[in-house]
């Protein structure tokens, strides 16, 4: 019944995801149900009116948090102009409250049993994800009216309680409500599906431990959501699909704001919908640098976050050095019986250099030198890991090997699949491998370090031995990694220190960081503008013509659109206007494609060829940094740079966006406006083109004013 | 499980040790109480770790404190050594918590690493092409 479409409403690391007449009825492995703290709670709810499953007449997203329902009785195949119209009404909070009403539309009276069958799970999401059976045992309860759900795993318990404001029938397997409707009569009942996590274990506490009794009021969501919108900086554009996609962006990330316990009811951006709604390090940091000029407050709160989280112990099971900045934090059962390292994690190498960079950024842009002198001694134990425990072949540069050869990533960059770091031949390296983005990421961490530590550690012997240090590193990077064939730079260094050779978006990275030297930089822009890495909507993650090059392989030839932002910044970074507003018109085009939310990534085929972007089967939607992109591209777009108490705009716009307004943007400024025009006369045209970068009317990269 | 109290068990050694450092630099943003509740069958035990900006100061006592952590005294004591984890403790329901968690959080940054086998120095060996 459910026809494909799946209907997803979240607020934080809460969600439920039914199909389109509101009820789920899950199989092991996908992804439906009532999700929080990253265990379904809920993995059957089917409502019934004298035993027969209704059809979605239409469905309603009011709101990322909210969905409405209109249902119908029906064969499934016939539409019968039925007698009786039924609405389920449903908000998220902590589980879910379900409004249901029923509208009897005849002159007769009519009486009806209606049903709704529950039953969980409480599968942990690595469990959806790969299908592992459960060693716990399952409870189901009638108590007091209420249906409680429950499961044990020793002193490990979760529970989902099932209330209703009409007294039903309660069973072990749903809730029963017999009702007589009158001639054109209403009828209505509100359902509670709450989630609760005990800790401290002890039957007795069931009923005093549930998360925050209630799912959270409609109103003061919709409060909060305005409140996000209002104070956010206004847009106006000559091209309507940037307004849709602005608003879309704001919309998700307010969705994908999640509070961990210790954030103080503040929030950071969780990384994507339905299996990354929890604190990655990396994916945090990105989404918040990218939307500093919109939400500077979500970088406050990942800084304070993953400071708090960071690593203090040598853990080879978690990855854990003291100083590293966690990767992914889980709160499921697997988690919690070591069957997976996330408590937290720690298996990346490059959220910790990039927190560096995001305190120095937030700074630039904000003012707030209280919360890096708060920060100071997080900062310096990043500073510290970057050289004492990334170093791994004590050459210079950091490098990732996992010690949890069991569960633990292999690939501890971005590009975290297993195949994403090959030779030009396809061959894999061993390890250690030195990817080429952490050198840079390692080189600005140092360079905005010694900026902090001069401006507000004063600290200016560490300033002056971090400039040293980056200044050494960006002169042995530009020489081990060059490709002298090619004129680009390697995409890692192998274990004997030898290129690993493939031409790789990586290098876009380089020039956000500033490591490339000057005269490098125009041949870096010529391959990322060229036919083997730019598909006409963005940047490839591996260049066609490489081994492994596979136009829908995750990171061998997809295009990401979180990638193709930093790149654009990159290529602003070395005065590549054109260039990087070319990216940013094929990645605003792609964004209309999917009014205005871009997934995590679609394929890498030419657009000449698809026409559209082609989605990335699996992906996560709405992704974290796929939301932000959109908002760093208006960055890159308008040429925003804070300088000392100033904001310097400098415009450079794809051809077709006229003008270009950004009103409000907040900073150490106060608030202030941004304009930018079109630099370029373009020919005439017959009517308002849709599309942005087509094949026909993108402008030549390279050419530059 | 059911191992006899002495006055050298790492629950004991860990607060000691603390006591005696005085000031802990992990700890240096946190400022409060944290309680830690041991219990062992019906007896329990409850120390206060007071924190100012870094200076701790340790005390057996039944005060007031901004967030508290309860366990039992057997498995507080492997906690202590390194050989539980805390959060995943937390997570199994071992361990209970209320209160602040920002300075619960600062807080189970001083459970040392867990050993390490062949390792001799398990806070200096990083990874490193030896291994």
């Amino acid at each position: 019944m459910s026809g494909g479409t799946l209907v997803k409403i979240l607020d934080g690391n809460t969600f439920v995801v039914s199909d389109a007449s509101g009820d789920i009825d899950a199989s092991p492995t996908d992804a439906t149900g009532l999700f929080a703290f990253d265990t379904r709670y809920l993995s059957k709810w089917l409502l019934t009116i004298d035993g027969q499953r209704l059809n979605a007449f239409s469905t309603d997203d009011l709101s990322y948090f909210e969905a409405r329902f209109f249902l119908v009785p029906g064969t499934g195949t016939v539409y019968v102009d039925s007698k009786l119209s039924v609405i389920r009404r449903r908000a998220v909070g902590d589980g879910f409250h379900e409004e249901l009403t029923l509208l009897n539309h005849d002159e007769e009276p009519v009486e009806l049993t209606v049903r709704f069958d529950a039953a969980s799970d409480f599968a942990d999401l690595f469990e959806v994800k790969d299908a592992l059976a459960k060693k716990g045992t399952y409870s189901a309860v009638v108590d007091d009216g209420e249906l409680l759900l429950g499961y044990e795993r020793g002193t490990f318990t979760r529970a989902t309680r099932i209330s209703s404001s009409v007294a039903a029938d309660v069973d072990e397997g749903g809730l029963t409500f017999e009702l007589r409707l009158e001639p054109h009569g209403e009828w209505t009942t509100s359902l509670d599906v709450v989630t609760a996590m005990l800790v401290g274990a002890g039957a007795a506490q069931t009923r005093t431990r549930y998360a925050r009794e209630g799912a959270r009021g409609r109103s003061s969501m919709e409060t909060d959501l305005e409140r996000w919108l209002g104070t956010a900086p206004r847009i106006e554009c000559s091209w309507d699909p940037l307004d849709e996609t602005y608003r879309q962006s704001l919309v998700d990330l307010a969705a994908l704001r999640f509070s961990p316990p210790i954030a103080g009811g503040k929030a950071l951006p969780a990384a994507g919908l339905p299996w990354f709604m929890t604190m990655f390090g990396r994916d945090s940091i990105f989404t918040s640098l990218q939307a500093l000029p919109f939400k500077p407050e979500l970088a406050a709160t990942t800084i304070h976050t993953l400071g708090s989280w960071q690593g203090s112990r040598v853990d080879d099971f978690r990855d854990e050095d003291p100083g590293r900045i966690l990767h992914e934090l889980r709160y499921g059962e697997l988690t919690a019986f070591e069957e997976r390292p996330h408590s937290p994690y720690f298996g990346s190498v490059d959220a910790t250099p990039l927190y560096v960079v995001l305190l120095d950024e937030y700074e630039r842009w904000t003012g707030d030198t209280k919360l890096v002198r708060d920060f100071e001694q997080e900062a310096r134990a990043a500073l510290t890991w970057i050289d004492r425990y990334a170093d791994l072949l004590g050459n210079g540069y950091v490098s990732y090997r996992r010690r949890n050869e069991e569960s633990g990533l292999e690939n501890q960059c971005w590009k975290d699949s297993w195949d994403s770091i090959s030779y030009r031949d396809g061959r894999l390296p061993g390890f250690p491998r030195a990817t080429c983005e952490l050198q840079g990421y390692a080189y600005d961490a140092k360079i905005r370090g010694a900026r902090l530590a001069r401006l507000v550690w004063k600290d200016p012997d560490f300033a002056d031995a971090l400039e040293q240090e980056a200044a050494d590193l960006k002169k042995r990077f530009n020489r081990d990694f060059w490709v002298e064939d090619g004129e680009y730079f390697a995409l890692a260094l192998d274990t004997d220190g030898n290129q690993v050779d493939a031409l790789s978006s990586n290098i876009g990275h380089l020039l956000w960081s500033g490591i490339v030297d000057a005269p490098k930089a125009k041949s870096v822009a010529r391959h990322l503008m060229g036919p083997r890495l730019f598909s006409g909507w963005g940047v490839r993650t591996l260049a066609e013509g490489e081994g492994r090059y596979n136009p829908i392989g995750y990171h061998v030839g997809t295009v990401w659109p979180f990638d193709c932002s930093i790149i654009a910044w990159g290529l602003r970074r070395y005065g590549f206007k054109d260039e990087a507003a070319t990216i940013a018109a094929g990645i605003l085009d792609a964004a209309d494609f999917f009014d205005g939310r871009l997934p995590e990534a679609f394929g890498g085929y030419e657009r000449s060829v698809t026409r559209y972007p082609v989605e990335y089967p699996t992906a996560c939607s709405p992704q974290a940094w796929s939301t932000g992109a959109p908002l760093l591209l208006l960055r890159t777009m308008l040429g925003l740079e804070p300088i000392g108490d100033h904001l310097v705009v400098d415009p450079a716009l794809p051809a077709g966006i006229r003008h270009l307004e950004l009103l409000d943007i907040p900073g150490r400024w106060g608030r202030i406006d941004a304009f930018g025009r079109e630099r370029v006369e373009v020919e005439p045209r017959a009517a308002l083109r849709r599309q942005l970068g087509s094949p026909g009317t993108r402008r030549r990269p390279g050419r530059r004013r | 499980m059911g191992d006899t109290v002495t006055e050298t068990d790492a629950a004991t050694g860990f607060f000691e040790q603390l006591a005696r450092r005085g000031h802990e630099p992990l700890l240096a943003k946190a400022r409060g109480t944290v309680a830690v509740e041991l219990t062992n069958g019906a007896e329990g035990e409850r120390w206060l770790v007071t924190i100012k900006r870094g200076a701790v100061n340790v005390v057996r006592s039944t005060g007031d404190a901004d967030c508290t952590l309860r366990a039992a005294r057997d498995l507080f004591e492997r906690i202590a050594a390194g050989e539980v984890n805390a959060v995943a403790a937390f997570l199994r329901g071992e361990v209970a918590v209320a209160g602040d968690w920002n300075l619960l959080v600062l807080f189970q940054r001083l459970f040392p690493s867990p050993p390490r086998p062949g390792a001799a120095e398990p806070d200096t060996a990083a990874g490193g092409p030896s291994r």
